[in-house]
């Protein structure tokens, strides 16, 4: 698959980025060397492969990119924090974990610590267990060359959800944090991800978050994205259930010049519940891909996934969503539904959902709708003397709103509703 | 208040209005029957001005300003009002919401202020009794899941909120029980004023019994060919429109 010639590019794309130098210390080769490995052997994803199919990666991989921790000194949070609620909040800049801006709690409910902090145990029994570096070269890249990351022990039922920020700046630079989410027998765990980016200028942000949904424990995961002008975005988030656990994870995108999105739900107990939502509404030139793997591999689970888009201007929204039902997962209910308006004759929606059943006692539906805005219902309003920009914003708000309205922490809501404009 | 001349208006090419003429004064109410596919609805959606149709001549006159000229949301703010045949189902927008942008934004397009909530709720309360419009309904969603009934009746309610100067209701007692007609009437009858006036579109008498117009005019083919007096009204109800069709024809 891969030619020599790719090899080389590979080569000389990965030697600018292991330039720097990133925290060493006694374990992480061990950790890395999945990641290096895979690399030898990859080459950069092209649109021939399906699930690159909608996402050109070369506007990434032709550019260099350098690590560069900055001064955190005059970064402002402000305007990503949730007026009235409280958080522990862990503040990274440019990947690396910023210790002065984070809160890092050690209760009997929660432990935050940096991958520093761990055993070589909690970091390996956790580390890549679900995430694929085998075939995804950007996976494999975070792997090989993670900037730094912390991890989150869920001991019981959180007193404070935590709010994950990270701050980006700079040219050229290439932002990799890693995380690790663990939620152990009984707890319960509320994680908001909020991105702040300014000066920014052919940047890449190559984020994985890896969860894992203890037995009767709860997760639920909420992401921000309202980039500036300058990033692009590959955000991959993995997470593992065992029996009677929740894992919601709620996406709502706002802006971005170039997002790709990677959530994998992996059910492997019964009786699990699992939730993805998302909305998004890219305009201009902005390329917006969900893509979406909900793996149902033990029998008597729910999932309900539900993707809602206005697509504006020239630009492109992507919907992958795939769900598999393995052999013995019998008794399974799998929801997925996308649905799309598309505002202006050159916005492109491509959207796939797909479904792989192999067990024969299952309720599963999946479908995908992309219309345009219903102009009688625009007409209707503006004979109540809306004018056309507020009616179309109306029906847009009312369209993404559904999704929004999944949020379960209220003040969160009251400001995703807020950056929406939909009060 | 509003003077219609020789109004013709085409959608895809076809010639739906072949020359209206129709005065009506403030204080007046006025009723357009006429049988299917006379234009009787085409008219409402014309002076609401639904772009799918095109103005090939004629001139329409209100309060001194070509109508014409102006966007559908400026018409709704200068005060015309337009009561939908089939109401539009909007989900994921509240009724309460949709109302109070509606009229803030006339407010603002005046100069004034955005109504108060007190204000905007004691208003709601008030006008909402009158079509008996249950509470429930207000916070749902606008006109999702609504009866035919409740849909004909938020449209009253939403006039009575907007307090337009012309009101046109167009075929608001298709699809009504006689229950129902008579609170959508007293409805609109409680509205009318020496100031605002209102035409009635409708096929049927029925309702310009509980909707007593001053003046009936009967639509056939894109034209007013007949006008009268309430008993017009009482006589198309004995005798159908054969009659006047043969008329015309003849």
């Amino acid at each position: 698959m891969s030619s020599t010639l790719t090899t080389n590019k590979v080569e000389e794309f990965v030697s600018h980025i292991a330039e720097n130098n990133l925290a060493v210390w006694s374990e992480l080769p061990s950790i890395r060397k999945s990641g290096l490995e895979a690399l030898k052997n990859l080459s950069f994803p092209t649109t021939k492969d399906e699930y690159w199919k909608y996402s050109r990666t070369t506007k990434i991989t032709k550019n260099q990119y350098k690590f560069n921790s900055i001064d955190s000194a005059n970064i402002n949070l402000d305007e990503v924090r949730v007026a009235g609620l409280d958080t522990y909040e862990i503040v990274m800049v440019n990947g690396f974990l910023n210790i002065e801006l984070s809160t890092l709690p050690k209760n009997d409910s929660i432990t935050i610590k940096s991958f520093e902090e761990c055993t070589t145990e909690e970091l390996t029994a956790y580390f890549s267990q679900n995430l694929d570096t085998i075939t995804n070269f950007f996976s494999a890249l975070n792997t090989a060359y993670f900037s730094e990351g912390i991890m989150v022990i869920a001991k019981g039922v959180c007193d404070k959800p935590v709010h994950l920020i990270h701050y980006s700046e700079g040219e050229g630079v290439i932002s990799q944090p890693r995380n690790l989410f663990v939620t152990e027998k009984n707890s319960e765990l509320s994680i908001i991800k909020s991105s702040i980016n300014k000066n920014t200028n052919n940047f890449f942000y190559n984020s994985v978050n890896e969860f894992f949904i203890g037995e009767n424990s709860h997760i639920n995961y909420y992401v921000i994205q309202n980039y500036e002008a300058g990033m692009n975005v590959m955000s991959t988030n993995v997470a593992t259930q065992e029996k009677n656990s929740t894992f919601s994870a709620f996406s709502y995108t706002l802006k971005g010049d170039w997002i790709r999105n990677n959530t994998n739900v992996f059910v492997k107990g019964e009786h699990c519940e699992s939730n993805l939502y998302g909305a998004y509404q890219p305009t201009g030139k902005e390329h917006i891909d969900n893509h979406t793997i909900m793996d149902h591999l033990m029998p008597n689970c729910e999932s309900n996934e539900h993707y809602k888009g206005t697509v504006g201007d020239k630009a492109t929204g992507v919907f992958n969503g795939k769900v598999f039902v393995r052999k013995d997962a019998q008794k399974i209910n799998a929801f997925q539904s996308n649905n799309n308006i598309l505002l202006s004759d050159d916005a492109t929606m491509n959207s796939k959902p797909e479904l792989e059943i192999y067990a024969d006692d299952v309720k599963c539906s999946h479908g995908s709708t992309s219309g345009q805005l219903d102009e009688e219902a625009v007409f209707y309003l503006q004979s109540r003397g809306l004018s056309k920009e507020s009616a179309t914003a109306l029906l847009i708000s009312a369209f993404l709103g559904e999704v929004v309205e999944k949020i379960k922490i209220p003040e969160l809501k009251e400001k995703v509703l807020e950056i929406y404009g939909m009060e | 208040m509003i003077s219609i001349k020789n109004l013709h208006a085409t959608i895809e090419g076809k010639n739906i209005l072949n020359g209206i003429n129709l005065e009506v004064k403030a204080g007046e109410v006025h009723a357009i029957m006429g049988p299917n596919g006379s234009g009787k609805s085409t008219l409402s959606a014309v002076l609401a001005g639904n772009e799918d149709y095109e103005i090939t001549e004629g001139s329409v006159d209100f309060m001194g300003e070509d109508l014409l000229e102006f966007s559908t949301e400026e018409r709704a703010r200068m005060g015309i009002f337009l009561a939908f045949q089939y109401p539009i189902e909007i989900p994921g927008v509240s009724n309460m919401n949709f109302l109070r942008t509606a009229i803030n934004e006339t407010r603002e397009s005046k100069g004034e202020e955005p109504i108060a909530a007190k204000e905007f709720l004691a208003m709601v309360k008030e006008k909402s009794a009158l079509v008996e419009l249950d509470n429930s309904l207000l916070k749902r969603y606008v006109n999702e899941g609504f009866s035919g009934g409740e849909k004909k009746r938020n449209e009253i309610f939403q006039m009575a909120m907007l307090e337009p100067k012309l009101s046109i209701l167009d075929e608001t007692d298709s699809g009504l029980d006689i229950d129902a007609l008579k609170i959508v009437s007293h409805g609109v009858n409680t509205l009318k004023t020496k100031d605002n006036a209102t035409v009635v579109i409708t096929h049927y008498q029925r309702l310009l019994d509980h909707i007593v117009p001053d003046f009936v005019h009967v639509l056939y083919k894109g034209k007013i060919v007949k006008s009268g007096g309430k008993e017009l009204a009482l006589e198309l109800e004995e005798k159908g429109y054969d009659w006047i069709k043969e008329e015309i024809n003849a």
